[in-house]
């Protein structure tokens, strides 16, 4: 095996995790990695670094997941159970005001300053609800915009909405629980 | 009810009604300004919104920490 095909070869776990959390469908993800390390198998170029030849494997594969998710246009947008959850009735009181207090989440740049936390926020992403997740994703990962995503999954704006803010509601829960309650003033 | 007991307290009746949301709507309108963009009136909402409530804007700062950590997990997740 040449350096060119083992360097890529040890990038393949990093990008099954993310085709996993974007299609939540683990032969969908083979197939769209699969096809990501063959394109770049057949077109070898040099990279100064590991970092360069990441960023270029990551632009093929965002590529190939957004071919595989019209392609999979209805099952992709099949609602599980889990996602129909109104999130919103345990947050707030009938009178519409919040149960809880939000808590001060501190000094932003020194969270990001732990590289843990964001392997908790990768945690939390990829253990949104299926349909949550993926729209999600399509978002905050592949960057598509509201519209677009509406057109690939054929959604509404208002289903798109409904799904956003119920997955973001989590990924808020999931990091107060996973990180910041835990740590509350990150030295 | 009759009219003639209504004391009106504001010269504009209409207003604070229409800006006065509970934290529940106010919270549902920062997520979706994470998606699309608000009109004019709704962000007007949420800023009247916030001048007289303690939660709603801690609610705001935690989505803002939110959408600079996605930023950056995307941009790690693309290098290093």
């Amino acid at each position: 095996m040449s350096d060119f095909a083992r360097d890529v070869e040890t990038l393949r776990p990093q990008l099954l995790r993310f085709a996993r959390a974007q299609l939540r469908n683990d032969a969908w993800a083979e197939d769209a990695v699969s096809e990501t390390l063959l394109a770049a198998l057949e077109k070898p170029q040099s990279f100064a670094g590991r970092s360069q030849l990441k960023t270029w494997l990551v632009g093929i594969l965002k590529h190939k997941l957004i071919d595989q998710l019209r392609r999979q246009q209805r099952e992709a947008t099949v609602l599980s159970g889990g996602d129909a959850e109104d999130i919103d009735d345990a947050l707030f009181g009938a009178d519409g005001a919040w149960n809880e207090m939000p808590a001060d989440w501190g000094d932003p740049e020194a969270t990001f300053a732990r590289r843990e936390f964001f392997e908790v926020l990768e945690a939390c992403i990829e253990h949104l609800p299926p349909a949550q997740g993926r729209v999600f994703m399509m978002r905050e990962w592949l960057e598509l915009d509201s519209d677009e995503v509406c057109k690939q999954l054929a959604i509404s704006s208002t289903n798109l909405w409904v799904m956003l803010h119920r997955a973001r509601l989590r990924l808020r829960e999931c990091l107060q629980a996973g990180w910041f309650a835990q740590r509350r003033n990150p030295a | 009810m009759p009219a003639g007991g209504v004391v009106r307290t504001t010269s504009q009746p209409g207003l604070t009604t229409m800006l006065n949301r509970s934290c529940r709507e106010v919270t549902r309108l920062v997520l979706e300004g994470e998606d699309r963009s608000l009109t004019l009136g709704e962000r007007i909402i949420v800023r009247w919104h916030y001048r007289i409530c303690e939660a709603c804007p801690k609610f705001g700062r935690q989505v803002k920490l939110m959408r600079r950590a996605l930023t950056r997990w995307r941009q790690y997740s693309e290098s290093e």
